[in-house]
């Protein structure tokens, strides 16, 4: 069998450039790994990680798993054009091993195979009917091409508000993709009412085909229509690295390298190249947004900062302006580590050098008492003293020695300019911190701001010290007796702080108190779903007009659950609710020092 | 003979004439909302680097809008970024991008 004719060119040159290009960058990439990344490759590349590795390669990459949570049929649309797909270069693969054996054959040969085969006897191989298989599955990607045609008009259908803008490029690949389908089921169907080779489906357009027009009309159009096919499939593989498509193959790897231990850091290094790469730009990150949804940016969302990063066109407005609240980042189907991205962007823009800076710290410690407990109030609290008092009558009720750390001015954790990306300057304070604590010798360090916890968590060496959020060091005040809680009748709704709920994991503490001292109602978005209340110190570029319209938004919405008051354990959400809401918002600490027995 | 604390201050006037404006109507233009400063100095009272040095916020930028770059920078570089002083504004400007644009724009100075 001959497998050549003109109209493979356009394919065949398509792949070349698809794998020369993918595979340039991957080993790029790669090569440019820290030599740590590389070690742990080394080191875990024969672990079960691997193995779990290709299941979730399977589930996300093929299924989409998480795209069904989103939506299902969103979650269908993505399955049935990746999983579809795959089947049919799969089976299409078994086709021509059923039909010819072992003998090789290129690869325009498997693709094009029902154009090849018109000489080989058309009847079912091992049983199997093999046409019809291929039919399903083309109709199986047709209903997602179906749907994503759908999707452009109506997406709100598929739980979308909305969708991506995309470039220039992304349009050209986006319409080959929509083409090579329908092209595909054209040019099977002339083959087939030409040679009767076909299935349930091309086997009957094609024989509808045949009964309406000669037969030499229908070579010229079958010829045609494999051209078209092969162009289709051309154009899009020419296009796929340099668009959005660039995420099919880059999320296997991202898989592998992210089940391996690597992961992103405050510098950006070049595994972020395939987490920018693996963006699908699905836009599931846009809806969650507050900003767009409540303050009317639409081109600062976490699709567009990758996509703008990875085109190298990224600008500070762009990259300043997020919350960081993390809303995004819980519902990319990807997984990618959106904040983490954002965070080494700014780095690069707004990292200095800065040997010298803060100098003016050294020798400084305004700290008081003795205890073996230390609190750090955080800049934010030192600007609520009604948290502050409440904090110091529930240390007091308790009987609790306390060291105060910065009750009478401190020096800042470091959160709010590492998140304004200088890294390097963040560092000296949070050494400054470190050893303030170490000399006092604490054992316990409270903090009843989730900003300064996450930090400490994170990128403090505190080994020997344990970190409380005040929500939890209460609660465990209260479970060990030392504090008693008198239940009340007020009906409390809990907002859930961006640092403390999705950065640090601690949900249930704040409600187990809430429910101590009243009762509790939940709105709508809650635990990870919650909203960011937009006074957040991760965003530089938002003017007050949008903080307060989040805010306004973020009250409304608390508002709804018919609460008398509202408990967030943050002042700053506490100071920026309270701009967006006509009810009272207390502190935890508060709302526990008013219920003290 | 007898030091009564009192000194005589230094003549603090600014000649608008002579002092180069470029950059100061640069950062004007990014974040006009500085304009409605009214100077009322909150900022700097709150403010947790200037509760440990002579870092004063209001001052700073008050001498950057009229041409007056020496050591900006520098002193913008004593901020902490904690965001204080955005949240006691009474015009709601938005602070902390005041330092990082200051900084960016008056870097080489």
């Amino acid at each position: 069998m001959n497998f050549y004719d003109g109209f493979i060119i356009p394919f065949v040159v398509g792949c070349a450039v698809l794998f020369t290009v993918v595979l340039y960058k991957y080993v790029r990439w790669f090569v440019r790994l820290p030599a740590a990344d590389k070690r742990l490759v080394r080191r875990n590349f024969f672990s079960m990680q691997t193995l779990r590795g290709i299941g979730e390669v399977f589930s996300e990459c093929l299924l989409h798993r998480r795209i069904f949570r989103v939506n299902p049929l969103l979650g269908y649309m993505h399955m049935s054009l990746a999983f579809g797909w795959f089947l049919l270069i799969v089976v299409g693969w078994i086709e021509t091993i059923a039909y010819l054996g072992g003998r090789l054959v290129p690869i325009h040969g498997h693709v094009f195979f029902k154009y090849f085969s018109t000489s080989l006897p058309h009847h079912p191989v091992w049983g199997i009917d093999f046409s019809s298989v291929m039919d399903a599955l083309l109709l199986f990607v047709l209903s997602g091409v179906l749907l994503a045609w759908f999707k452009r008009l109506r997406s709100r259908a598929m739980g979308l508000r909305r969708t991506t803008k995309h470039t220039l490029g992304d349009r050209v690949a986006l319409s080959a993709l929509w083409f090579v389908f329908p092209l595909r089921l054209l040019a099977e169907s002339l083959t087939s009412a030409i040679f009767h080779n076909g299935g349930f489906l091309t086997g009957a357009i094609g024989d509808a085909l045949a009964a309406a027009m000669p037969l030499r009309t229908l070579s010229t159009l079958e010829s045609s229509a494999w051209w078209l096919y092969s162009c289709a499939l051309g154009v899009f593989f020419v296009s796929m690295p340099f668009s959005r498509y660039m995420h099919i193959f880059t999320e296997v790897p991202l898989i592998f390298l992210r089940r391996w231990g690597i992961r992103s850091g405050e510098k950006p290094k070049s595994f972020d190249h395939f987490q920018l790469e693996a963006c699908s730009r699905c836009g599931i990150c846009i809806d969650p947004c507050q900003l767009q949804r409540d303050a009317g940016f639409n081109n600062v969302q976490s699709v567009y900062f990758i996509r703008d990063r990875r085109y190298n066109m990224l600008r500070p407005e762009v990259a300043d302006n997020c919350l960081m609240c993390g809303r995004c980042e819980q519902r990319c189907p990807v997984g990618l580590d959106l904040n983490t991205l954002r965070l080494n962007s700014r780095s690069r823009l707004h990292d200095t050098p800065s040997d010298r800076r803060y100098d003016y710290t050294a020798g400084i410690d305004r700290s008081s008492g003795t205890g073996k407990t230390g609190y750090f109030a955080g800049c934010m609290t030192l600007l609520s003293p009604k948290i502050l008092r409440a904090m110091e009558r529930i240390f007091n009720a308790s009987g609790e020695e306390v060291w105060w750390a910065d009750r009478e001015g401190g020096v800042c954790c470091g959160r709010p300019l590492k998140l304004a990306g200088e890294t390097n300057a963040a560092t000296r304070m949070m050494r400054y911190n470190e050893e303030l604590f170490r000399r006092h010798g604490i054992t316990t360090l409270v903090t009843s701001c989730p900003i300064c916890l996450r930090v400490f968590r994170e990128d403090y060496r505190l080994e020997g010290i344990e970190v409380l959020h005040h929500s939890e060091y209460i609660l465990r005040l209260a479970k060990a007796g030392r504090l008693q809680i008198e239940p009340g009748e007020e009906l409390f709704t809990y907002h859930d702080p961006c640092e403390l709920g999705r950065g640090c994991g601690i949900y249930e503490e704040p409600r187990e108190l809430i429910r101590c001292a009243g009762k509790l109602v939940e709105p709508a978005e809650t635990r990870e779903e919650a909203l960011c209340c937009g006074s957040s110190v991760a965003n530089t570029a938002l003017n007050d007009l949008g903080q307060q319209r989040i805010a306004r938004s973020v009250g409304a919405s608390l508002g709804e659950t018919g609460a008398d008051a509202i408990v967030t354990a943050c002042p700053l959400c506490k100071k920026a609710i309270a701009r967006g809401t006509d009810r009272p918002v207390y502190d935890l600490a508060e709302v526990v020092e008013r219920h003290l027995a | 003979m007898i030091q009564w604390g009192y000194t005589i201050n230094q003549p603090r006037a600014v000649n608008l004439d002579r002092n180069d404006l470029t950059a100061a109507r640069r950062i004007i233009r990014q974040m006009p909302e500085l304009q409605a400063c009214i100077a009322c100095g909150s900022c700097t009272a709150t403010c947790t680097a200037g509760n440990l040095t002579q870092f004063n916020f209001r001052k700073v930028h008050t001498l950057v809008r009229r041409g007056e770059y020496e050591g900006a920078y520098e002193e913008m570089n004593k901020c902490m970024l904690c965001g204080k002083c955005r949240l006691v504004c009474p015009r709601g400007i938005n602070t902390r991008g005041v330092v990082m644009l200051i900084k960016r724009e008056l870097g080489e100075y």
